[in-house]
Parts: structure tokens; sequence; C-alpha cells
């Protein structure tokens, strides 16, 4: 009886599920309610959750709770520390949520709602959700090694190198574009560059205290810190209707990208505690408090989508970045759906501290999908606004004109009414001087995010402070990802420096400290200055090339998971990591071509160089120009360069693989899984971290 | 109706810890104290640290690795 009215609920979930899907695939009528894609989300997730995972447990991984687990055969209270399950969820998710859910399907919006929505809820339940919790599984039963490890091990030699200099490549397209990122939501805006400069000198104050005054005591110094920032908040607005100190805070471009490269040396450079750690506890607490205020906004508002289902950049011509549905969507939603970046969460604090095997579905699938919630929510909050509005924020002057009332006219002709005026008004009430061109994702998703808020508390009156709370929000924790990764990078610098000169690999001698953060620092800042001076608005070429590197590390993760199913004697159920693996390399592959070879000077890097020479010389460029145009030339080769080396990689992996793949399966070479040996859980099968204050 | 009372306020004060433990857990209010717990500490085999010590130690430890997504 129970197992059939078990039964009749999970059809109605999914019955239910399918109807919104189908709602919001068909409905052509009247504008939608931002609660069918709420609904037809949570639908999916739930039956993602119960069947498909619980199928990966069960028969593909094989969770086993008699097995004792990393953390408790190590536990060391500091790496490895057994943890409820709820709190290491809650770890996990901070650990994978970054900016790239909320970014990524803000851009993609240019498709229109359809595409992106389907390809968050789809990719993150078959493949985004799989390497999460497959790669946790493997790094659970090897002790908590990391990814670049196992490949090494599980692979070759040379998988384990590619993995490596994959993180290497990713982390710095990823500093460079999130750079960009914060530069479009702070260009021009007194009020929140005063904000976002203010968290700096709390941070160190926060730091000052936990370090002397009360070590270690985060909850009562976030509480004072997450107040200070709100004030920060609101004061901004005082800052920005001085005319003297609006003047100071009004930053352009250029400059905001040299201020946003020294702080990424100091952060990597300073001692831990004083600045990049407390600005991490600040960026957690408010990153949770938004993303819920956010979910609770739409579901209370139920705002109506705008945007159409599909629009006419489906063809490729975008102004947003110029490129087809395929591959450029699944490029570019990259985090919402599947991540490369969270293998090396997945192999790096989480298993360690994981309590049983089976834990690992809920934190790895589960995490995940709570991730692609978010950016479900970034998708509704971006269509919410009118299209017109959407496509004048994001889109750069050499594609819609150096005027308001050209690029008006130019966003009107594509059938997206919009009156300069409307611009005018609306940077007015959200207390910006303008909101024109201002690519990225940061600025429309606060645009959207603070008419949600504003229709819950306060009205159009407190819009602006919303606004500013929103880019605060997303441009914190986009720093905190920013200057945490220069740190990694260092080491990272550091360690491959450290095997030519050994005194460089030292982590504690300062002449190395200060090298390596200049050297990593000075990577991801060509990057970043490239992005902010590039005509087209730097996130044409710079969030492709991050999509593709982001989507080439979750290949080389799900090679390497498939590969150990291999060796598990799995092969009936290798489909499950090997179907999103091929998946990602077909994307890979095709946006690396598209992005180096295609003719339209928009899309390929080489053509565009190729039509910049040739306006040089048919002296078409000004003479106090050409230096400049070079330059420009100069980078699209560059990029043409650093996409090509990136396919190569996933080439030699993918021949390396197969190799070594049908070396297993012909039973030429014996069979070394290099899983730790089997010993029996000491815990009882309820114990949930009692002694160790979980309850 | 008594008694539904006590025991609706007992769950509610159960859950209200639950709720603080788990989340000094989770930002890392409670990690000294978890440290102070553990199995290592317990063996006498090294010196135990002081909330300092451990506070930037645990720091050093963390941010030497990728943790922080994007």
């Amino acid at each position: 009886m129970k197992r059939i009215f078990g039964i009749i609920i999970w059809l109605g979930i999914a019955m239910l599920g399918a109807g919104a899907f189908a709602k919001i695939a068909f409905d052509r009528g009247e504008p939608l309610n931002a609660t069918w894609f709420v609904v037809a989300a949570t639908c999916c997730y739930l039956v993602a959750y119960r069947l498909y995972s619980a199928f990966v447990a069960a028969k593909v991984l094989a969770l086993d709770d008699t097995r004792a687990t990393p953390s408790e055969r190590h536990d060391d209270g500091r790496d490895f520390v057994p943890t409820n399950k709820w709190v290491l969820f809650g770890h996990h998710f901070a650990a994978i949520a970054g900016p790239g859910p909320l970014v990524g399907p803000t851009l993609a919006a240019q498709f229109g709602y359809l595409p992106g929505t389907l390809w968050l809820i789809a990719g993150a339940a078959f493949a985004g959700c799989v390497q999460d919790f497959v790669i946790l599984f493997c790094s659970i039963r090897r002790d908590g090694k990391s990814v670049g490890q196992m490949a090494r091990e599980e692979v070759s030699e040379r998988g384990g190198f590619i993995a490596q200099l994959a993180v290497l490549a990713i982390m710095t397209i990823l500093l460079a574009v999130i750079g960009l990122v914060v530069v479009n939501a702070l260009k021009s805006s007194p009020w929140a560059t005063f904000t976002l400069a203010m968290t700096i000198p709390i941070a160190i104050l926060l730091g000052l205290y936990l370090r002397f005054v009360r070590p270690g005591r985060v909850l009562e110094a976030s509480v004072m810190g997450v107040a200070l920032v709100l004030f920060v908040v609101v004061a901004g607005q005082w800052v920005a209707d001085s005319p003297s100190w609006s003047r100071v805070f009004t930053l352009s471009g250029v400059a905001l990208a040299f201020s946003i490269i020294a702080y990424g040396f100091a952060a990597s450079a300073l001692p831990v505690w004083l600045l990049l750690a407390p600005r991490d506890y600040l960026s957690a607490f408010i990153k949770a408090g938004a993303i819920f205020s956010l979910a609770a906004g739409i579901l209370i508002v139920r705002p109506q989508v705008l945007m159409p289902p599909l629009t006419r950049f489906i063809d490729g011509t975008g102004p947003v970045f110029a490129g087809k549905i395929f591959p450029f969507c699944f490029i570019t939603i990259a985090c919402g759906a599947i991540s490369g970046f969270h293998s090396l969460i997945s192999s790096g604090t989480t298993p360690k501290m994981i309590l049983r095997e089976s834990h690992a579905r809920f934190i790895g699938y589960g995490a995940m999908l709570l991730e692609s919630f978010v950016g479900v929510m970034a998708m509704v909050a971006a269509c919410a606004m009118p299209p017109g509005v959407y496509f004048a924020i994001n889109s750069p002057p050499s594609i819609v004109g150096n005027t308001g009332d050209a690029a008006a006219a130019t966003i009107s002709g594509w059938g997206y009414p919009l009156h300069a005026q409307t611009m005018a008004e609306l940077a007015h009430k959200v207390g910006e001087i303008t909101l024109w061109n201002r690519a990225g994702g940061a600025p429309s998703l606060a645009v959207g995010m603070a008419q949600i808020f504003s229709s819950t508390i306060g009205g159009e009156r407190l819009l602006s402070i919303w606004y500013h709370f929103a880019i605060m929000f997303e441009a914190l924790f986009i720093l905190t990802v920013l200057d945490a990764g220069t740190r990694v990078g260092r080491f990272m610098v550091q360690d491959l420096g450290g095997r030519v000169w050994k005194p460089f690999g030292r982590t504690s001698w300062m002449p190395g400290v200060l090298l390596s953060s200049a050297i990593i620092v000075a990577l991801w800042g060509y990057f970043l200055y490239q992005g902010v001076v590039d005509p087209l608005g730097g996130i044409n070429s710079l969030w492709p090339l991050f999509g593709i590197s982001n989507q080439l590390l979750a290949a080389v993760a799900l090679v390497v998971a498939t590969t150990i199913l291999m060796k598990m004697g799995k092969l009936r159920w290798i489909w499950v990591t090997l179907l999103p693996m091929g998946w990602l390399v077909t994307i890979t592959m095709t946006a690396s071509y598209q992005k180096i070879f295609d003719a339209n000077p928009r899309i390929g890097f080489l053509a565009y160089a190729k039509a910049l020479a040739a306006q040089i010389a048919a002296a078409k460029i000004p003479a106090e120009k050409i230096a400049e145009t070079q330059r420009l030339i100069f980078n699209q080769r560059l990029d043409a360069v650093v996409t090509g080396v990136l396919a190569f990689m996933i080439l030699v992996l993918i021949v390396e693989a197969l190799a070594h793949w049908y070396s297993i399966l012909s039973r030429r070479k014996e069979i070394v899984l290099h899983e730790s040996p089997y010993v029996a859980t000491r815990w009882a099968s309820d114990f949930s971290g009692t002694a160790h204050g979980d309850d | 109706m008594r008694s539904a009372a006590n025991t609706a306020f007992r769950f509610l004060r159960q859950l209200g810890r639950r709720f603080w433990r788990g989340l000094r857990e989770w930002c890392g209010d409670a990690a000294y104290e978890r440290y102070l717990r553990s199995a290592v500490t317990h063996s006498g085999s090294s010196r135990t640290l002081t909330p300092a010590e451990f506070y930037v130690e645990q720091l050093n430890r963390c941010y030497s690795k990728p943790n922080r997504c994007c």
C-alpha cells in the first residue's frame, strides 16, 4: 500500500513537471508567469534526484556504508573531519556556487528563455550532477585525492599533466573574465565603486579582530561585518550625491581594471587572515542571504517573463556575444549545468569530511541541483525585464550605436521596442549615471533582482538601494573568487617554478611569494585589460574562452570517471559518464573551431584579426589608432592560440584515454585500481557525528 | 493541550539548537572545538595548538588549494 502511494506521488510530481515544461516550451500567447519555471525546475530536480541519482548510487557506484571513509580513518580535526551531512552540504554548496550560474544564464538569455532553461535543468541532471557525484565518490575511495592525481594514477602521467595545465588555464581565463564582469558593473558608478571599495577596510578590520581579539570567532565577526557592509551600501548614495566624493569614485574601465589587478596582487601576497579569509566570510553570508532572498522574491512576486522563448539571435548574430545556439548556448551557460571546476572541490575538501559513502549522493548530486536552480532564478531575473532594456544594458556601442537615440533605434529595429528616455529613467531610478553598454551580466541581473526585491519590500523608492545591494553582492563574491583563485594560482606557479629552482617553491620565501603573485596576476591581468579595451565589449571573446576551458576541465574529469568505472568492471553502466563526456567534447571542439576559424569577424578570432589588418592596409584607421589596432590584432591571434592549445589538450587526452581503454578492454594490461583498501567502519549505522558535536 | 504545547516547545528548542550548531559548524566558528575533540589531539602525539595558532594554520591550509568555484 505504502509502495503504491509512493508511486502515485512520484507520478504526480513527474506529471506536474511535464505540464509546467510544456507550458514553458509551447506557450506563445500572454507573457509567462515565472512560477512555471520554478515548478518545472523543482519537479525535474526531485524526479532526477529520486530516480537517476538513486540508480547511479546503487547500480553504477554501489555505495557501501560499511566502508570507513577517509574522515574516519584519518580524523585529525584539520583536513579530515567527520561532518554532519547537512553541514557538509552547506560547505560544498558554498564552495561550488560562484558567479558562473548567475552570469552565464543572464548572458544566454539573448537566445530567449527556452534554450538556456532546458540546458540548465537537463544538463545538470544528466551531466553536471553526475560529474560532481562520481568524482566525489572516486576521491572518497582514494583518501581524498585530487582529480589531477587520479588522472595521473588511473589514466596516465600525461593525463594528469593535462589536468594540471587545464586547471591553470581555466584559472587564468576565469579570473580575467570575472574581473571584467566587475569592471563593467562598477564602470562610471561612484555608488557601486565606493560600496565595494569599503568592503576592503571592513574585511581588514574583521581580519584583525579574528586574529588578535577573538581568534576564530567567525560568527560574531561576520555579523558585525555584514552590518557594516549593509551600512556602506546605503552610504554609497551619499557619496554619489556629493560632487567632490562622486568624482573620486567615478572610475573608467581601465582604471578599475588596474585597481582590481593591484587588489589581486595584494590579496595573494598578504597574509591570508588579513584580507582574503574575512572577505570570504562576508561573501559567504551575503551570498547565502541574497540567493535565498531571490528565491523567496520570485515566489512572492511571481514576475511575468517578458523575454520571448526564442529570440531572433538564435541565428548567431547576437549583440551580447556572437554565435549560434549550438554550441554557444552550452558554452555560455557552463557552470549552471556542468562545471569542470566543481571536480576540484569534489576531489578537494569535501571527500575528506564526508561521514559515509551514501552521503555522496546528497552532497555531490544534490548540491549541483541547487546550483542549477540558482541558474534558473538568474534566467528568470534576466528575462523578467523588457527585452529592449536587457539588450540595451548588455550590448556594446559598436553594435547598437554610440548615442542613446541610435542604440534605442537599433534595438527597436530588432523588434524589441525601446526609448532612450526609458533607459535614462531606469538609470535614474537605480541611482546610476547610465545603464547603456554594461555587458557582463552583473548590471542586468542586478536590475532584474532589484525589480523583484523592490516589488516585495519598499517599492520604487528603494529600487536604487536594492540595485546597489545586488551589485555589491555580485561584485563581493566575484572578488572572493578572484582573490582566492589568484592565491591558488600563485601556489601552482610556485609549485611549477620550484621544480626548476627549489627556493622558488618555498611558500614562505617572500621574494618567491611576490614574484609568483606578480606572474599569476600578470597572466590574468593581461586578458582582463584586453577585454576592457576590446571594442566588441570583451565579453564577446573572453566568456566563450572561459566556457571552453571550463567545459574542457569537465571533460577531463569525466574521462577520469569513465576510466575508473571501466576498471571497476562497470562496463555496462559507463554510458552514465561516457555520454556527457562525448557531448562536452563535441561542444568544446565545435566552439573552439568556430572561435578560431569562423569567417565572421565577431565569432572567429583570426577573421577579426584579418579584418582589422585589412582596415589598416586600406588606411581606414587614423594614424593615432594604428598602434592600438595592431595590439588588438595581436590579442585576437593570442586568443586563437590559447583556444587552439585548449582544443589540442582535449584531443591528446582523448587519444590517451582511448588507448588506455583499449588496453583495459582487450586485457593487454593488468587492471590496477588505485583504491584505498577496504576498512570496515567502527561507527554505528545511526552515527551522524555525535562525537563531533553534530548531535 | 498543555502537554502538546510542551512537546511543540521542546521540538522547536531542539530544532533551534541543531540549527545553531549547524550554522557554527558551517561557518567555521566551531572549528577549534572540533579540533580539540579530534583523535589526533587526544592521542597526545603533538602539541595542542592555541586558538590563534590553529586559526592561522587552518586558513593557510584552506587557501592553498581551490576552495571557491566559478
